[in-house]
């Protein structure tokens, strides 16, 4: 079986938001360790050898995003990205829940690694479960010493301060992040300068996914080369990934990157009997459509990306021969358009545009020429603004637009009048 | 800063050098290639919202915003290819989509961003079919405002001028999305000294005017460029004048030594006061206690008439009050006029002010943005010479400048405005940023004793430079026109006449005769003045004014609008102005120039020809003291306070206050007060009181209070402000219905018959009715 | 002393508290507002007004902020708040056939409350439970695996006053909907922005009172338009007539 256990070891078996529960299986050792025993640069560089790439989304190497850090800024900070709110991706809240020790080491050695003495988690609003476990966990750990002055002795301070969110997808592009974090309108800035450069407070900042954060536990404890073992090329190590929709056992699995897309929809038990696949997304809402023919294609960062698409935050979601694709792409759209900031003309507009359009489709009142106007409009959006989300909208809708024309030339009204 | 280095960036083809770091928009400026840009803006930078000013950069794979492209050496950029014009026709058409085409009853139409973009770069037609998205076309935002927010593109100009230009972040963007939309906090009206500059801002035509909308179409307007005339800034303006009217002024946007680009309220809307029907149209003359019509000929003979009776027997019982509102050479002749007959008792300060030149540490109102910290002595210029206040905002805002006010009875800055008020000078001194290099100092002129004690607490090392912000625009002008009791034109001393008080004085004891009176209206800002005796007084002005009233003959004047000359305003320069093209204003009407010329024809004067006092004016205002700084000793006035002694002894029991005068921009001079369009944005007569203070006397904000010294005022609107120092009330100067000019300079008041506010009388002004 | 007055007396500590946690006192701003929310159900003018006294902020600055995050209601909303997942992985499961099963025993859509005040009711994106989907959070608690049954049951439950969730705190009677927000999914009726003889008073569509001031200004000084210049037109570069196509 090609599920492994690492940061979901113990879940489901043992209740590791008992701090004590969590110390006997190991926990806070490398914490420990990091601070007795290693300079933050040890740390950093361990992450580096490890090839970690960033699970929140864009993939980004670790270890190089923190070698951006200015060197003579201080103070420096570390936000840990708990917003997930992507479409179809809900590891992050699972690791939040069922193992808050866990983000938290992983939160405490990553600030240690860039010597940030106040470190962020942003949880997402709808995830006040998650918060009240974490913020019980930040007390147990406080109690135990591992937050706040003068960690085991090595004179370095450090604080965690969890921030809920109120309701924003775009709060998890990480400037939008940083502004909410400082009491804003969750709204992309732009870019240069960068958050390494100025982030939070207009000091240097990283921004990392809760799972990049844990899995530097795992990485200190069995070193990089244990990391570097499995994947590809360059896309190294182990990866949750979150598998939803048409298969009969939807959740997370941690898998090694590189395992094949169809091993993966495997894993979930397969589709329902009797059910053909129609599609695969395989990357959470912003990502194109994979289909049958692709399956082989191994789940990495480098394999998606060639095949046109990409492996975003891990989500897999799985559609069968019942799907209603125009349905589907209005899904999305709609989510998109409601979720954009509305600072940027192609994202607001366009994005509310092809909702409409959309719509009446879902209406069978659809023109003809909507269907091309669709994939034109929903391109030429693409690319022109401010921050990654409004040129999210057209992957999917493209996918299954070429993929699909007959769905939605069936939706097209039988007399076109033009209005 | 060092040696800038210079890149070169090939646009369209045209190499073109600037300095490292410029925007790309901007260096497409200096070949005269327009870049389209909806958020941008040259005085506050990128936003990158608006994405239509994309081009295509070699080497790059996507388009780039050339508002936020800083460029480097090598860079080379197509703003006209294919793939630029294609991106920008697809923004086009999304900005289209949900617009609506009412641009036959915009009132942008003909200067609207939109239209031209569309024209220039647009596909002319729409893939839409679906119905366009309505929203309310006429919010009321508040007294000078009007939203249309169909037409809103959430270019968030106006949203980034209130924050980042004002700091008062009135106006902000709600919700989100496609459902974003400008608004003010619970629709509470959008106020402050500054709002009009949004109408300027918004590149369509969301954000208009509301004394403006649907008056004009641009095309059909006559513009004149000249200098605002109505404080001592000297803003830099374009009158635009249609059927004879002028229908609105714009702000100048390269003027970046005066205005930085900006207007103030009362520069942009107390414009229609000209236009009024109660202005003056005809020489009156008072016969036997009531106003006669008379001709301008024995208007002028029965003037010179007087003059020279009253020169013959003594030149010191002849005076002369004006030039702060008069223009350069105007104010020159008319002390050249009256010097020529022996008078010496000239002056133009017949308010609170004293001084106006600041000597040789003057700064120029740039400078004040190179300043370490700023600190306001006596009343700060935020109502009184508004566009510098807004240019100290922007040092603190934007520079980090420390600003200090000393014993402020105003209202306080807005938080994100680095700030601090203190209540003495020593203390001023004490919280100056360390190692201060720069200091500025800007004083309203009025007490000269804490404007020395600052002076001398300032640290030797620091390079000091001093402002005055004056209630008159042209004081400054006026002073080194020779318009003052001990000087010459250029400020050459002369043997010392009667200032304005003093004149005052001797008019009531029949030693002074004849008094004339160029735009200045002392019975409103000088106590006691109504006391005045003279047996023959003479006012130029628009309007019968409180002080014409008083007259013997009252002569028609032209406004700012309606003469040609140069004023000078509070940093010393010398600004144009000029009468507005086919503005139509009554044809009796004469400038004060043209008056000063006519009465010295029939006094037998000789003046000198056009360019002599041409060049004579930019001599007089070059040749700067050099002698003299704040609160110079030859500018204290003789007398003070010319009131009765009887009055000055307040019938009070309890609780005494002393009395602040303030300015509020459109109270000062009542012009306002003939513009019924503007009439929500006069403010009502207050009383400003510190909270411990009104906690004693039981008022809170909203109350109605009278207030009895040697005389009493009713009906004021109390407003409890926090930082008021205590014992002290602050009321609002200028105003006819609530006169600070009924209690002496020095008196002190009681409050009495406290009594709460009728309900709709709190209603905020310009709550939609 | 008001009940605000006094639920801020109360709160103070912990207000203060929060503040203290940030380096900066306006990101307390979000972790205010859940604050003042918790205890009176929504965000409350009040609350706003005094979250920008305590940070110093405009009043303004707030309400911007504040409206842009759903999860803060700016109106008083029912005792429950139901929130539908309407993402891709609940909708391939059933979830609009729960969503319509949701509205018919309601008797409510998407962002309205029941007249009762009982129930608030949304349909919200992705919840990050695509494992259980269709999904909802009942005042933000999870509610998995979703069937008309358990529908019936919940709501069942909920007026007898025997839920598992506690009821949000409700200072003020809710109105119909919490929120301006529209969707805009639904069509505008076919009205066309600025077009001729709109009765709404809002959209006069174009010619309003001033406007035909304006008009008969126009046409009562005719020979003032000999004048004109078109100035600006001709700094424009010379543009290609565009033809308008249907
Ligand atoms: C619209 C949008 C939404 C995003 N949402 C999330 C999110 O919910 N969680 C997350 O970790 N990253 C999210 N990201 C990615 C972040 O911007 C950022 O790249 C990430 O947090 C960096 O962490 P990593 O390097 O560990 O992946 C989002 C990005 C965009 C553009
Ligand atoms: S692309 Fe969309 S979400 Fe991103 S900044 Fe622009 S408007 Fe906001
Ligand atoms: S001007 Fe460049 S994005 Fe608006």
């Amino acid at each position: 079986m090609p599920v492994v256990k690492v940061l979901t070891e113990g879940i489901g078996e043992a209740n590791l938001r008992d701090i004590k529960v969590y110390r006997e299986r190991g926990g806070y050792k490398q914490l420990a360790r990091a601070f007795k025993e290693m300079k933050p640069a040890d740390v950093q560089a361990m992450s580096d050898k490890s090839g970690l790439r960033g699970r929140g989304g864009a993939g980004f190497p670790t270890g190089k995003k923190w070698s951006f850090l200015p060197a003579d800024v201080r103070p420096r900070y570390l936000v840990c990205n708990c917003d997930e709110a992507e479409p179809g991706t809900f590891k992050d809240r699972m690791l939040l829940e069922e193992t808050p020790h866990l983000v938290l080491e992983g939160i405490l050695l990553g600030a240690y690694a860039i010597e940030s003495h106040h470190a962020f988690i942003y949880i997402r609003g709808e995830f006040k479960r998650g918060y009240g476990i974490f913020m019980e966990a930040l007390t147990q750990a406080r109690k135990a010493g591992f937050v706040g002055k003068d960690l085991f002795g090595s004179g370095f301070d450090l604080e965690v301060t969890a921030h809920r969110g109120a309701g924003a997808y775009i709060c998890g592009e990480e400037t939008a992040l940083l502004n909410s974090l400082e009491g804003k309108r969750g709204e992309p800035r732009l870019k240069p300068p960068f958050p390494a450069v100025q982030g939070l407070y207009s000091k240097p900042t990283v921004v990392n996914n809760v799972e990049t954060l844990a899995y530097l536990v795992p990485i200190l404890e069995r070193g990089p080369e244990w990391f570097t073992a499995v994947g590809t090329e360059r896309s190294k190590g182990y990866k949750v990934v979150s598998i939803s929709g048409h298969v009969q056992k939807p959740g997370n699995y941690e898998v090694a990157l590189g395992t094949p897309v169809r091993e993966l929809i495997e894993i979930a038990g397969g589709l329902r009997p009797g059910r053909k696949l129609m599609a695969v997304q395989p990357g959470g809402g912003s990502s194109a459509c994979i289909f049958e023919e692709q399956l082989d294609l191994p789940y990495d960062y480098e394999s998606l990306q060639k095949a046109g698409t990409m492996l975003g935050s891990g989500a897999i979601v799985v559609m069968d021969d019942t799907t209603d694709f125009v349905r589907a792409a209005f899904n999305l759209v709609r989510f998109f358009a409601h979720e954009s900031c509305g600072q940027c003309t192609p994202c607001r507009e366009g994005g509310h545009w092809l909702e409409r359009v959309l719509h009446r489709f879902l209406e069978n009142r659809g023109l003809k020429s909507d269907i091309e106007m669709l994939a034109r409009v929903s391109h030429e959006i693409t690319g022109i603004n401010l921050c990654p989300l409004g040129d999210s909208i057209e992957p999917f809708l493209a996918s299954v637009l070429k993929r699909f024309p007959e769905q939605f030339e069936a939706r097209v009204a039988r007399e076109t009048v033009r209005a | 800063m060092s040696e800038q280095q210079l890149v070169t960036v090939t646009i369209d083809g045209t190499p073109v050098q600037v300095p490292k770091g410029t925007w790309l928009v901007e260096a497409a400026k200096q070949i005269k290639r327009e870049i389209p840009v909806y958020c941008y803006h040259r005085k506050m930078g990128p936003a990158g919202l608006c994405r239509i000013c994309l081009v295509e950069i070699e080497g790059m794979p996507k388009l780039q915003i050339a508002c936020n492209t800083a460029v480097t050496d090598g860079m080379v950029v197509h703003t006209q290819s294919e793939k630029a014009a294609d991106g920008r026709r697809a923004v086009l058409e999304l900005y289209l989509l949900n617009h609506p085409l009412d641009c036959p009853i915009c009132d942008k139409g003909g200067e609207c961003d939109l239209q031209d973009y569309a024209m220039a770069y647009g596909q002319g037609y729409s893939r839409s079919v679906d119905p366009k998205v309505s929203k309310p076309k006429a919010v009321d935002l508040g007294p000078t405002i009007v939203l249309d927010e169909e037409r809103c593109v959430v270019c968030q100009r106006c949203v980034r001028f209130d924050d980042m230009i004002v700091g008062e972040r009135e106006l902000v963007l709600k919700d989100r999305g496609v459902r974003n939309i400008i608004a003010t906090a619970n629709g509470e009206p959008y106020r402050h000294n500054f709002t009009g500059n949004v109408t300027e801002l918004c590149p369509v035509g969301a954000l208009t005017s509301k004394t403006y909308r649907f008056k004009s179409r641009p095309w059909d307007l006559r513009r004149t460029g000249t200098t605002c005339t109505q404080c001592p800034v000297g803003c830099q303006m374009h009158v635009d004048v249609r059927v004879g009217v002028v229908q609105r002024t714009m702000s100048v946007e390269d003027d970046d030594a005066i205005s930085d680009g900006w207007l103030c309220d009362r520069g942009r809307y107390n414009v229609g006061f000209y236009d009024d029907s109660e202005r003056i149209t005809q020489p009156m003359y008072k016969r036997d206690g009531s106003w006669v019509q008379i001709s301008w000929d024995d208007a002028l003979e029965l003037w010179a008439a007087a003059i020279s009776d009253a020169c013959a027997v003594s030149p010191a019982s002849v005076g002369a009050i004006g030039g702060g509102r008069l223009t350069n050479e105007e104010a020159f002749l008319l002390q050249h006029v009256f010097r020529a007959k022996g008078v010496r008792n000239l002056d133009w300060r017949a308010g609170r002010q004293r001084q106006a030149s600041p000597g040789r540490d003057g700064g120029k109102l740039v400078d004040l943005e190179s300043a370490d910290a700023i600190v306001l002595i006596g009343e700060s210029p935020a109502e009184r010479a508004p566009i510098m206040d807004l240019r100290i905002r922007k040092a603190a805002l934007q520079k980090g400048a420390k600003v200090i006010r000393v014993a402020s009875a105003e209202r306080a800055y807005p938080a994100q405005i680095p700030s601090m008020d203190v209540a003495t000078v020593a203390e001023a001194a004490k919280n100056l940023p360390k190692g201060a290099k720069r200091i500025a100092i800007v004083w309203d002129g009025c007490d000269a004793a804490l404007a020395t004690s600052l002076l001398e607490k300032m640290p030797k090392d620091a390079r000091i430079l001093t402002y005055i912000t004056g209630e008159q625009p042209n004081a400054r002008g006026a002073e080194a026109m020779g318009m003052l009791p001990f000087c010459k034109p250029g400020y050459a001393s002369v043997e010392r006449g009667l200032d304005a008080a003093g004149m005052f004085a001797a008019a009531r004891e029949g030693r002074l005769v004849v008094l004339s009176i160029f735009g200045a209206n002392p019975a409103l800002h000088y106590p006691g003045f109504s006391d005045t005796r003279a047996p023959f007084v003479v006012v130029s002005d628009l309007f019968m004014t409180e002080t014409a009233e008083l007259a013997t003959l009252v002569l028609p004047a032209k406004s700012g609008f309606e003469k040609t000359g140069t004023t000078t305003n509070l940093a010393g320069d010398v600004l144009p102005v000029n009468a507005a093209q086919s503005l139509e204003s009554p044809a009796e009407a004469l400038s004060d120039l043209e008056m000063i010329v006519a009465l010295a024809e029939k006094l037998g004067v000789d003046l000198p020809v056009a360019e002599e006092v041409d060049a004579a004016v930019l001599r007089h205002l070059a040749s700067a003291p050099e002698d003299f700084t704040l609160g110079d000793e030859r500018f204290v006035m003789v007398s003070p306070s010319n009131h009765p002694e009887e009055h000055r002894k307040a019938r009070h029991e309890g609780l005494t206050f002393r009395i602040i005068v303030q300015s509020r921009i459109l109270a000062g001079g009542g012009t306002s007060a003939h513009d019924a369009r503007i009439a929500e944005l006069r403010p009502l007569p207050e009383a400003a009181i510190s909270p411990e203070d009104a906690s004693e006397l039981g008022v809170s904000t909203g109350d109605y209070i009278d207030l009895e010294g040697d005389a009493t005022l009713h009906d004021l609107l109390v407003e409890v402000r926090p930082g008021m120092p205590r014992g002290s009330i602050a009321l609002i100067g200028g105003l006819p219905d609530g006169p600070t000019n009924v209690f002496a300079l020095d008196a002190t008041v009681s409050v009495t018959n406290i009594r709460q506010a009728p309900e709709e009388a709190v209603e905020p002004i310009g709550a939609p009715a | 002393m008001s009940d605000f007055s006094a639920l801020r007396e109360r709160l103070k500590k912990q207000c203060d508290e929060i503040i203290a946690q940030y380096e900066q006192p306006r990101s307390a701003l979000l972790p205010l507002v859940h604050l003042f929310q918790q205890s009176e159900g929504y965000a409350s003018p009040e609350a706003l007004r005094a979250v920008a006294e305590m940070l110093d902020l405009s009043q303004a600055v707030v309400e911007s902020t504040v409206s842009f995050y759903t999860l803060f209601y700016r109106k008083p909303v029912g005792k429950y708040m139901l929130q539908v997942c309407r993402g891709l992985a609940c909708t391939l499961n059933g979830a609009e056939d729960i969503m319509a099963y949701f509205r018919e025993q309601l008797g409510i859509s998407h962002l309205q409350t029941t007249a009762d005040g009982l129930f608030s009711y949304e349909e919200v994106e992705c919840l990050a439970a695509c494992d259980r989907a269709t999904c909802m959070q009942v005042n933000l608690n999870f509610v998995y695996d979703l069937t008309s049954q358990m529908i019936d049951d919940m709501l069942a439950a909920m007026r007898a006053g025997k839920y598992a969730v506690p009821p949000l705190a409700q200072t003020r009677a809710p109105e119909r909907s919490w929120t301006e927000r529209q969707d805009f999914e639904v069509s505008t009726g076919g009205k066309s922005a600025g077009a001729q003889d709109q009765p709404d008073p809002n959209n006069p569509g174009g010619l309003d009172r001033d406007g035909i001031i304006m008009l008969d200004r126009i046409l009562s000084d005719e020979a003032r338009f000999k004048g004109r210049t078109n100035e600006r037109l001709a700094n424009v570069e010379p543009a290609l007539a565009q033809v308008i196509e249907e």
